[in-house]
């Protein structure tokens, strides 16, 4: 039957071509711009690491002075002190936890023709890798001795590797980070998640890192920060030294909790060590307090989804209802027109359900149709919006999930403008239609 | 003799195609009045006056990895060798870029305890005594820097002068004050020496975007942002060669981003034009396809009521009162959707100012709007409505 209706469908609008393409078309941009507007917002509120976003945790500890606030919604600082940092990598009950930053470098090789170009440099612990999900397609990461003793050694991305020496397999070689003279010990596959959830600082969508050096750097070549470097307190601070030492909020910290238990652990971890360091006079307030979030949470914290793209969000769907709007008139418009065939239908024993599916599955058709001229539609506002804002190429596109649900949308809205137009046909008399003809 | 009742009447008795109508207007107001808002909202972001010499200056950063280097001996030279270049005013090291979205910020206060004084963030800029012509700024009040003014921060030494944008005075001494002031940071104490009265921190979209106190320090850095002001008309070409003079210079360094200070403004606005370029075409895409449903909605209520028409017009009823009738059913139905839409644009804009800040939907935005909507409702209505007076009394008389 449902093939007898498509084919009925399709005839109907081959009948009416003028009035059909303008319902696919309005259908279609109603969809275009939708769907254009909802995959950057899905793209930004996806789970940025799905098998692991419940186990990874972001830590802050509340480092300030009474009364200083911050600008979180509870007021702690979204980054660590060195000294916190370093202890905590230290210390953790978890063998999964890393503190990092980032730094940048120039890199180029030792020989004269290398001309040197800059990089984002993720100074971490060895664990990130594996927290992270990042996967060496040759070597691995640095040693737990190699760390300590600050050893030259490098991990760069499969990108990288080929921009400088045209082959991914380059164990062994040397590198320059500025001055400094790299092995390099591990290359890892193309890693970018579509947020940069695990340091929000200079945006979420910025890219990732391709260049990866032991922590123990920070303090063995006095590397400073590339990105946030805050601070609460007017602290005297002159020397390296000293910087380490002070009260300034500049390493991103995360751990990994697998279970209920664990994050008691953790939590009370937290609570001793900052008791500890309160005797030593930091922590200067009467309620000590701490942020231990998993992945999504850490994101909704730091509001990663841009405001506009939600005001861009509510805004396309009510031009989609404006749409519907549209196709309803015209819907109406057509099935009047074409009465007499139902009534003719109706008096050769079809049932008024039957012409009321008949008459929806029109619309559905039209829906789908609809559907790909959106689509194409979204692909060039995409296409628009990567163009305007570079940052966002990683999420100004189109996943499998947005898709297929572009026609899913697309035909529920147009069923939903086709109800009563197919019920005004389905429920006129035949006998009136029949009279006339 | 506009016949309101019995259109109303009529238009009581088939409410669908009307009530289509008032939905899609009432809609469409709604949506075009507040995307308007909120685009001249941004516009005047962009197009605001930042007092910098946006098409003259070029800006970027010079990494200098060979930490044996003598910068400060290196970035003299650089500077003196960039001067030669044919249309170039003046090039400095400053420790930061405005309009860049990066930099240095810190609180000022009128009192030596800033907790016991009124305070004010603000980015700071530091650079040699000339900066102010070489931002192109001008001191609106007191005076510009003097060389004797600037340090070059050996021995801890920190200026006593400071020159402010208006802003940052007006804070901290009231309107119009501040002139031969002391503001306090930290340890440090500074004479406002002078006011500029324009003039945007590297934050100009902040809360601290107008905030901006000028240091004559001059320093360098591993890290060193430098301007280059030039003839505007030249500085396409010069562009191309600051890296490879200051390359030339000494290669071991990267120079990292140069581009024109107006081209670093719209890469921090980039998300204001996205959301432009995303609520025009929004605009331009709802206003075709409300114009298409006035016009295919009066359509196919002409088409349905051809028989009332062609009787109408048998029973004596000239062209011109069937084309008026039309006229006025259009306004009718557009000014109730008009109404019910200026209600709901004005609750939206509360909605959009409460939840996302957005600044407050202007009633007149809403007025002009709703004005477009009716004319352009008139304009769709016109050639249907002259098609039913163009029906025939014999119709009526036809297939009844």
């Amino acid at each position: 039957m449902l093939i007898h209706y498509l084919d009925l469908a399709w005839r109907n609008i081959k009948l009416t071509p003028l009035i059909s393409c303008l319902m696919v078309i309005a259908i279609g941009i109603g969809i275009g711009v939708t769907m254009t507007s909802l995959s950057v917002y899905h793209m930004m509120s996806a789970d940025p690491i799905p098998q692991k976003s419940a186990q990874l945790h972001a830590v802050q500890l509340q480092t300030m002075d009474d009364g200083q606030t911050w600008n979180t919604p509870d007021d702690i600082p979204s980054q660590l002190t060195y000294q916190d940092a370093k202890y905590l990598m230290e210390n953790s009950p978890q063998t999964q936890s890393v503190a990092m930053m980032k730094s940048g470098a120039a890199v180029h090789l030792d020989n004269p023709e290398s001309i040197p170009f800059i990089q984002d440099v993720r100074i971490t612990g060895r664990a990130f890798f594996n927290m992270f999900g990042l996967s060496f397609l040759h070597g691995e990461a640095w040693s737990e001795t190699q760390s300590e003793q600050a050893a030259p050694v490098v991990v760069i991305g499969e990108a990288l590797a080929q921009r400088l020496f045209q082959r991914t397999d380059v164990l062994g070689e040397s590198i320059y980070l500025d001055e400094r003279q790299y092995e390099v010990i591990g290359v890892t596959k193309a890693w970018q998640p579509a947020i940069k959830f695990y340091d929000v600082n200079n945006g979420p969508f910025q890219r990732a890192e391709q260049v990866f050096i032991p922590f123990s750097h920070i303090e063995a070549y006095e590397l400073h920060s590339w990105g946030n470097t805050n601070s609460w307190k007017n602290e005297d601070i002159s020397g390296y030294a000293q910087f380490l030492h002070s009260e300034m909020v500049w390493l991103q910290f995360w751990t990994q909790i697998n279970s209920e238990n664990e994050l008691k652990n953790y939590q009370q971890f937290l609570m001793d060590y900052m008791i500890q360091q309160q005797k030593l006079g930091r922590f200067n307030r009467k309620q000590l307090a701490y942020n231990v979030k998993p992945v999504n949470d850490w994101l909704k914290y730091n509001q990663v989804i841009d405001p506009d793209n939600k005001i861009l969000v509510g805004l396309s769907f009510m031009f989609l209802a404006v749409c519907l709007a549209n196709i309803l008139g015209m819907l109406l418009a057509k099935f009047l027109k074409r009465a007499p065939d139902a009534g003719v239908r109706r008096a050769l024993g079809a049932s008024k359900r039957q012409i009321f599916f008949q008459h929806l599955v029109e619309v559905a058709l039209l829906g789908l149709l609809g559907s790909v001229v959106g689509i194409l539609l979204a692909q060039i506002g995409l296409i628009g919006i990567r163009e305007t804002m570079s940052i966002y190429v990683g999420i100004a596109k189109m996943d499998w999930t947005m898709l297929l649900l572009s026609p899913v949308i697309a035909i529920l809205a147009c069923l939903l403008a086709g109800l009563f137009p197919a019920w005004v046909v389905c429920k006129t008399s035949p006998a009136t239609h029949l009279k006339v003809q | 003799m506009l016949e309101i009742k019995p259109i109303i009447n009529t238009l009581m008795r088939s409410k669908a195609g009307a009530l289509l109508l008032i939905l899609q207007i009432a809609i469409t107001l709604a949506i075009v009045s507040n995307a308007l808002s909120i685009v001249s909202n941004r516009l005047d972001k962009l197009t605001e006056d930042t007092g910098y010499d946006e098409q003259g200056i070029i800006a970027f950063t010079v990494l200098t990895y060979n930490r044996n280097i003598d910068r400060a001996k290196q970035f003299k030279e650089d500077m003196l060798k960039l001067k030669e270049i044919d249309g170039v005013i003046e090039a400095m090291t400053v420790s930061s870029i405005p309009l860049s979205s990066s930099g240095g910020s810190w609180t000022i206060s009128n009192h030596p305890d800033e907790l016991q004084g009124k305070r004010a963030d603000s980015g700071y800029i530091q650079a040699n005594h000339r900066m102010v012509s070489a931002f192109g700024l001008t001191v609106s009040e007191g005076r510009d820097f003097e060389a004797q003014d600037e340090t070059d921060g050996s021995d801890g030494q920190f200026p006593s002068v400071a020159i402010v944008s208006r802003a940052v005075a007006n804070k901290l001494f009231g309107e119009g004050k501040g002139l031969n002031e002391f503001v306090y940071s930290g340890d440090n104490m500074m004479k406002i020496v002078g006011i500029v009265e324009t003039m945007k921190s590297q934050w100009p979209d902040s809360k601290m975007g107008d905030n901006v106190v000028l240091i004559p320090i001059e320093r360098s850095s591993m890290y060193q942002r430098v301007i280059v002001k030039t003839q505007p008309s030249k500085r396409a070409q010069i562009i191309k060669m600051i890296e490879p003079t200051l390359l030339e210079n000494e290669r071991q360094r990267v120079i990292i981003g140069v581009k024109g200070l107006d081209t670093a403004k719209q890469q921090t606005y980039q998300r204001d034009t996205l959301m432009i370029r995303m609520l025009v075409a929004l605009i331009v895409f709802l206003a075709i396809i409300t114009a298409l449903g006035i016009f295919g909605l009066t359509h196919f209520n002409i088409s349905k009521r051809t028989k009332q028409i062609g009787t109408r017009r048998a029973l004596g009823a000239r062209k011109s009162a069937i084309f008026r009738y039309f006229l006025v059913e259009n306004t009718v139905v557009t000014l109730f959707g008009v109404a019910v839409g200026s209600v709901a644009a004005m609750f939206m804009g509360g909605q959009l100012m409460a939840l996302y800040s957005i600044p407050a939907l202007d009633g007149s935005i809403v007025l002009y709007t709703a004005l477009v909507i009716v004319v352009m409702s008139l304009l769709s209505v016109y050639q249907p409505a002259k098609r039913a007076a163009n029906i025939s009394p014999s119709i009526a008389t036809r297939s009844i």
